[in-house]
């Protein structure tokens, strides 16, 4: 019972540890899901700020852009109505060009300079230079008033034809090998007053607009890519170049539809946003690029798994302790029903075991008793047979006569235990099959009671019959008749003198009724309920033959053929037995 | 003098409103020993007369009649100069000599619409049309001779022509 219940204990501990487990899954799970869905949205949140970042930064660049390009307008404007410039350009004078514009350059140009303010700055020019007619540049003949230019970069300021309408461009400046900077430039048409046609084009250069480095605690990196180059200062040389090559590849693909990717830049993931800063420019498409450190979107991704993993942690805890709690609640019946069923087992188990035990006695004891019976019939047979040898002989004394027919008496009735022995035994262990067929009792009971009135020792008794002709009942004669002869038997054997023998027989129902009551001492009333046992004969007097095993062998008989016998009554010198059995449908040919 | 007319641009071509010409006579002369002086005023915002040929190496003197100052220049190839801004009083005149031949545009820095053709020739025989067309020509030289017509800046017409003395002819530029 304690390994049972050690046992027991093992599968509620099992039971708690699969709640467990399945909770632990659960909330593994919710937790990995949370961290995919807040890190996918962390992403999408950092994507979309910087974007907006990106789009806030690059509508400022725009509005500034356009208040200078409006600015720089206004100055063209200004400047192509000089009559000097117009005489110098119509009048082919173009050496007088920039001598006559001379002083607006100056001002375009070192008005930067000297101004402190740097909201007007940007307004002032690194360089200008007019395009002819042709859009070649014209070559000042004193560079340094008009920005000091590298061949190589000027010759970048030519355009095929002249504009229409302001160009933006960009365009790399060779300083010297190794440092190149991007220049932004804006060509202004300069229409003639006399034809309304653009005659030249103010190209004047202005250092681009940087986005802040660093704003809002987001590190930005910003670039041009222009003229095939990418110019982005705060990088070194060789991820610039890595850059260069990725953007190139994502211009050349991509159309407009994203206008971002991610890089990975010195082992440091960014976002890496573009935009085309002269849509539609006559000058050489030029792109902003814009790198933000997706370090913050990281870190932050990092502190949201980790708050992710801690809440799991901590619902995986509360988990356990609820799973615990739940698993004790839910345990307790379960625990009770294996209680319960562990004991009901035992019981079961214990009546098996009786029931084993029981059914090993029986068998036992039928074998005892079959195999008892066997060896008493040899030796009473051979018995019998001297002593029926002896009674042959005729020169005995008369005593001697007497003496032998009583043991040869004593040997028939010991020869009738040991066959009813027998019977029990075969019944007992259930070996009897009996044939049923339809039995004439009627028939039965008068021989029997004929044979009863032939015995020598017939008592002086009254026989009453009550018994209506061919009452059938089913069953085998042989044993129909063994149970009739001993109750007719008993009833004469504890009669008394002058006594009276009632038998009565009565179809009821399906069942043929048999009653055989008898005059004499009735049976004592704490022994009436052991008279069926066998080897217990109810009466006390020494006169009565028998051997005990009658009743129970008539009992068992009736039992045998679905029937019964019972004790109906015995009291008031009236003893009465009972006998059912099942009706049988008579059969004329047999019964006769 | 002829009615009032003025200078128009018209695709980048400079010429006179209502049309007129400029008839000459190409050839080699020389120079007269005492160059002459001639006036192109500014007056009401503009030059008078607003085309005026010249011989070569005559001074003019450009008068501001406007009670506002003027600054007369030109970037023509024939003559550049710069005669700076100057009022009325400014005195003397200022002026400049026209030693090359070509056409000459003058503009005012101030005035950004004002202009003003100086047409520098070799010869001492020209004469400008009537807005009709006719012109008339004395005095001439015999000889064979180039007769030339300046119609716009971009134009002129020329026909030879052999004059011969005391004798008339006409000539017609289509």
């Amino acid at each position: 019972m304690i390994f049972r219940a050690k046992a027991n204990e093992r599968n509620v501990t099992r039971f708690r540890t699969r709640l467990a487990i399945a909770m632990m899954l659960v909330v593994s799970a919710v937790t990995g899901l949370g961290i995919y869905l807040g890190q996918a949205r962390v992403n999408a949140n950092a994507e979309r700020d910087l974007r907006q970042k990106f789009q806030a930064e690059l509508s400022g660049l725009d509005k500034l852009q356009e208040l200078r390009n409006a600015a720089m307008a206004e100055r063209c404007r200004v400047l192509a109505e000089k009559p000097r410039i117009h005489a110098a350009l119509e009048d082919n004078a173009l050496d007088l060009l920039y001598p006559s514009a001379k002083d607006e350059l100056h001002d375009l140009i070192e008005g930067g300079s000297e101004s402190s303010d740097p909201s007007v700055g940007f307004l002032h020019a690194l360089f200008c230079r007019f395009l002819d007619g042709n859009g070649a540049v014209l070559s000042p003949s004193h560079p340094k008033d008009v920005g000091e230019l590298s061949p190589k970069t000027e010759a970048q300021l030519a355009l095929k034809t002249l504009p229409e309408k302001q160009q933006i461009g960009y365009l790399t400046e060779y300083v010297d090998l190794a440092d190149e900077t991007v220049d932004e430039v804006i060509a202004v048409p300069i229409f003639s007053t006399e034809t309304g046609e653009v005659i030249s084009a103010l190209v004047v250069g202005f250092k681009p607009f940087e986005i802040a480095s660093k704003r809002a605690g987001v590190e930005v990196k910003s670039g041009i890519w222009a003229g095939r180059r990418l110019c982005m200062p705060s990088l070194p040389k060789a991820a610039q170049t890595i850059l260069n090559n990725e953007i190139s590849n994502a211009l050349s693909k991509a159309k407009r539809a994203k206008n971002s990717f991610t890089v990975t830049i010195q082992e440091v993931p960014q976002l890496l946003f573009y935009k085309r800063l002269n849509p539609g420019s006559l000058f050489p498409p030029a792109y902003e690029i814009c790198v933000y450190s997706l370090v913050d979107s990281i870190a932050q991704q990092r502190r949201l798994r980790w708050q992710f993993g801690g809440v799991g942690a901590l619902l995986l805890l509360g988990g356990f302790v609820a799973s615990h709690f739940v698993a004790v609640r839910f345990a307790k019946p379960v625990e009770q029903l294996a209680l319960d069923s562990e004991r009901n087992r035992a019981q079961r188990k214990q009546a098996e075991a009786e029931l084993i035990s029981a059914s090993e006695k029986l068998k036992r004891s039928t074998r005892y008793s079959a195999d008892a019976s066997h060896q008493l019939k040899s030796p009473l047979t051979v018995l019998r047979a001297g002593l029926e040898t002896l009674l042959a002989h005729e020169d005995f004394k008369p005593e001697i006569y007497e003496e032998l027919s009583t043991l040869l008496h004593q040997t028939h009735r010991l020869s009738g235990v040991i066959e009813d022995l027998l019977l029990l035994a075969r019944l007992d262990a259930g070996h009897l099959k009996i044939q049923s067929e339809p039995v004439n009792l009627s028939q039965l009971v008068e021989e029997w009671l004929d044979d009863l009135n032939a015995l020598p020792d017939s008592p002086d008794v009254e026989i009453q019959k009550e018994v209506p002709p061919d009452l059938y009942v089913a069953g085998a004669k042989r044993y129909i008749s063994l149970i009739v002869q001993n109750l007719l038997e008993n009833s004469r054997k504890y009669n008394r003198k002058g006594g009276r023998i009632r038998v009565a027989a009565r179809a009821n129902g399906s069942e043929i009724c048999l009653t055989i009551g008898n005059a004499g001492q009735p049976i004592a009333r704490d022994a009436q309920e052991h008279i069926f046992d066998r080897f217990r004969r109810a009466a006390t007097g020494a006169t009565v033959s028998g051997h005990g095993l009658g009743l129970n062998l008539a009992r068992e008989l009736a039992r045998l053929h679905d029937g019964d016998l019972k004790l109906v009554r015995s009291a008031d010198d009236w003893t009465e037995f009972e006998l059912r059995l099942s009706a049988a449908q008579p059969v004329v040919e047999r019964a006769s | 003098m002829a009615k009032r007319y003025e200078i128009v641009t018209h695709g980048g071509v400079l010429s006179t409103q209502p049309p007129l010409a400029v008839v000459y006579l190409e050839g080699s002369f020389s120079k007269p020993a005492t160059p002459s002086t001639k006036q192109i005023a500014q007056k009401n915002f503009a030059f008078v007369p607003p085309l005026r040929p010249v011989q070569v190496g005559t001074r003019i003197e450009f008068p501001n009649l406007d009670d506002t100052y003027h600054s007369i220049f030109s970037y023509s190839p024939a003559k550049r100069f710069d005669l700076g801004r100057y009022r009325p009083d400014e005195r003397p005149i200022p002026s400049e000599v026209f030693d090359t031949a070509g056409l000459v545009t003058l503009r005012c820095d101030i005035h950004e619409h004002m202009r003003g053709l100086i047409l520098v020739l070799n010869t001492p025989y020209f004469v400008m049309t009537n807005p009709d067309g006719r012109f008339r020509l004395n005095g001439l030289p015999a000889g064979r001779y180039v007769l030339k017509a300046w119609i716009d800046s971009k134009t002129t017409r020329e026909r030879p022509v052999e004059l011969k003395n005391g004798g008339t002819i006409n000539v017609d530029f289509p």
